[in-house]
């Protein structure tokens, strides 16, 4: 019986009937994404549903560029909490880095992945991009912070604030020791290691904020950069990139956070405050943005140019009115709620979760009114307004993401604590 | 080195789209693919209304916002004004199409070839030809061109990457106007060395006033035009090009 004691924590390594059916699932639905994928890379592009501006009236970036923008945005979650945590030393959320450490490296390998398809030559936008890349570009700064150095800086931080779980589930028998005793390479958490780590992770964490910030806006910049564009042309972009990031990466580590306490059935570990916290983070967030909403808003119809005109009234009132109206209510309907419980101070798990969710719904359309209509619409020369509607491969490319995520999170959960191990349970 | 530039007279452009059509054969652009366009516009109320006609090749900016987005360097701007696309360096990310404002990008959607202006194998085109066949592929189109080689006149397509009006490089480069100054019957369209004050873009840029395409964006465009007037909100654009692949 000594060895049900010194079982790895949180279900790692063992797999139930329903853990199977989810992967295989899963498995599927990434296997349609890559089909679906296949069949654009041996057509080419024709396969979606871009087509060129101006006399083809289409949109030339579509769903790919959408979501790789909201993939990026999600990632803010994950390095923002772990940092803040990390700054602050708030003890009641330490559960929750991790988890959100994990949503952010994985959230930013899929924003890579989304860019991809996008691209007509997919091969060589990766090599020519080490061959002539140009700094001028505002490309440039999505790969080079976003991808290489945010991603990189969210790997390291992530390797080191694991060690130490690594080093204890290390002392326990199983067949992932070897990997284990490889990630903790040789850190035993003893006090001097521990006081030099605090010290590392401290360090990181504050030279990781300046470029959480960065390289949100520099994904602005890319739109908030073009004059040719209009809608796009705005110093707002940046700042606004960087709150709705922070919105919809929140909103789901909330979600996710639930998922996962009602999975492994930590009530105790992850207790309602820790939601509450969260949630009051999330809530800052949306009124920064609703904000930023109103002035955009005040801009756009006070004395607009010609050209705004036009495209203004396409949001407002127009083809893409339900989808504005939709987003503003979901994102004031999220701060309602959360406001509410605030003020009466009593929160729901639930209702916290509600309102993580109505902002994925925000997130997602208002990443589409920034693509779609400034193309569509948005043409300087009177070129006949245009339409967009994304076909069957790229849903399934997007959808096929979505499950990609879903399966690098599960895999993870089983293969290492996705919550620091508690000192009680460390086994003999 | 000469700086090439472009000026469009619209009070004798009687958009007959002769242009767009010359530019389609020489360039043996993919269907659907407009580097010339002609814009229709009628402007008022009936009775009262104006029909009139606005070419837009690429404007070959000075300040070509396509050029400083590309994250390569495909697209650039060669010493003499022509912006030109490195059809072999294209990543296919289509960010010079949304940044520029004049519409004027095109993107491979899907292999071009059997895709061009005409397909000259075509069982029904045979009797026509008596078989033969005419120079269907350009080959002046697949050659590098300028100081550092890079194929820019738009051959050897590919899908995947995106093409736009080169000023037919292939043919300024040897002496010759672009396909579509060339082709005009009512000489609209001239080309040649704004710096060369002999030359007649010079001489008619010197003699008449002149305005830009959205000289509010900053771009200052190479092409200039002389009579006629800017687009403004209230012009309508009538027998609109409807191609799409």
């Amino acid at each position: 019986m000594a060895a049900r004691v010194e079982r790895l924590p949180y279900g790692i390594g063992r797999f139930s009937a329903g853990w199977i059916v989810l992967i295989v699932v899963l498995l599927a639905i990434v296997a349609w994404g890559i089909f679906a994928y296949s069949r654009q890379f041996v057509e080419g592009l024709i396969v979606t549903g871009m087509r060129d501006i101006g006399t083809m009236g289409g949109s030339t970036w579509g769903l790919y560029i959408t979501f790789d923008v909201y993939f990026v945005g999600v990632s803010f979650a994950g390095i923002t909490t772990a940092a803040v945590i990390r700054l602050l030393n708030l003890e009641s959320m330490k559960p929750v880095a991790r988890m959100a450490e994990l949503l952010t490296i994985i959230s930013l390998i899929l924003a890579g992945f989304s860019v991809l398809p996008d691209l007509g030559q997919p091969i060589r936008g990766i090599v020519n991009l080490f061959l002539y890349a140009r700094p001028q570009s505002p490309f440039y700064g999505t790969f080079t912070l976003v991808v290489a150095g945010y991603l990189f800086a969210s790997l390291v931080y992530f390797y080191l604030e694991g060690r130490r779980d690594a080093a204890i589930v290390a002392r326990m028998p199983s067949r992932l020791q070897w990997f284990y005793r490889l990630w903790a390479a040789g850190y035993r958490d003893t006090p001097a290691e521990r006081q030099r780590h605090d010290m590392v992770s401290f360090l990181l964490a504050i030279g990781i904020l300046p470029l959480l910030v960065t390289a949100h806006s520099t994904l602005g910049f890319v739109f908030g950069l073009q004059v040719g564009r209009p809608g796009w042309f705005s110093a707002l972009q940046a700042p606004g990139f960087v709150v709705m990031a922070g919105i919809s990466g929140i909103g789901l580590l909330i979600a996710i956070v639930a998922v996962i306490r009602a999975l492994l059935g930590e009530q105790q570990r992850l207790p309602l405050p820790v939601f509450r916290w969260l949630g009051n983070l999330l809530m800052m967030l949306i009124a920064i943005y609703l904000y930023f909403l109103m002035v955009d808003w005040l801009t756009a119809t006070y004395q607009p140019q010609e050209h705004e005109v036009k495209l203004t009234s396409a949001i407002l009132t127009g083809e893409f009115a339900w989808m504005y109206w939709s987003s503003v209510l979901s994102l004031a309907g999220a701060f309602l709620v959360l406001f509410v419980q605030f003020v009466v101070r009593r929160h729901s798990l639930a209702l916290i979760v509600l309102s993580g969710l109505l902002v994925q719904v925000a997130a997602v359309l208002k990443r589409v009114l920034l693509v779609v209509p400034s193309q569509v619409q948005g043409t300087l020369l009177p070129y006949t307004p245009g339409t967009y509607s994304p076909s069957w491969v790229e849903y399934s490319v997007i959808v096929g993401l979505f499950a990609l995520g879903t399966l690098l999170y599960v895999l993870f959960m089983k293969v290492f604590p996705i919550m620091e191990v508690h000192e009680s349970e460390q086994g003999g | 080195m000469p700086r090439y530039g472009m000026v469009i007279d619209l009070d004798r452009c009687t958009g007959c789209r002769a242009c767009v059509e010359a530019c389609k054969v020489e360039n043996n652009t993919p269907t659907a693919n407009l580097w010339m366009y002609v814009f229709r516009f009628e402007d008022g109320q009936y009775p009262n209304t104006r029909v009139w006609f606005l070419p837009r090749p690429c404007q070959h900016c000075d300040n070509a916002p396509c050029a400083k987005v590309c994250p390569v360097g495909a697209r650039y701007k060669r010493a003499d004004g022509i912006v030109s696309t490195d059809g072999e360096r294209c990543i296919g990310c289509r960010y010079c199409e949304v940044a520029c404002p004049y519409g004027v990008n095109y993107f491979n959607w899907q292999e071009p070839s059997g895709n061009y202006y005409m397909d000259w194998s075509d069982p029904d085109l045979r009797p026509r030809t008596n078989g033969q066949t005419p120079p269907y592929r350009n080959p002046d189109l697949d050659r590098a061109f300028g100081p550092d080689q890079r194929r820019i006149a738009g051959g050897g397509r590919q899908k995947g990457v995106i093409e736009k009006c080169t000023f037919c490089v292939q043919r300024v480069e040897r002496g010759q106007q672009p396909a579509c100054v060339s082709n005009c019957p009512l000489f609209a369209l001239h080309f040649g060395d704004l710096d060369d004050r002999n030359s007649e873009v010079a001489q008619l840029l010197e003699r008449t006033s002149s305005w830009r395409l959205l000289q509010e964006a900053g771009t200052r465009p190479r092409v200039h035009y002389i009579g006629g007037r800017p687009p403004a909100a209230e012009s309508h654009q009538i027998e609109a090009a409807k191609a799409r692949v």
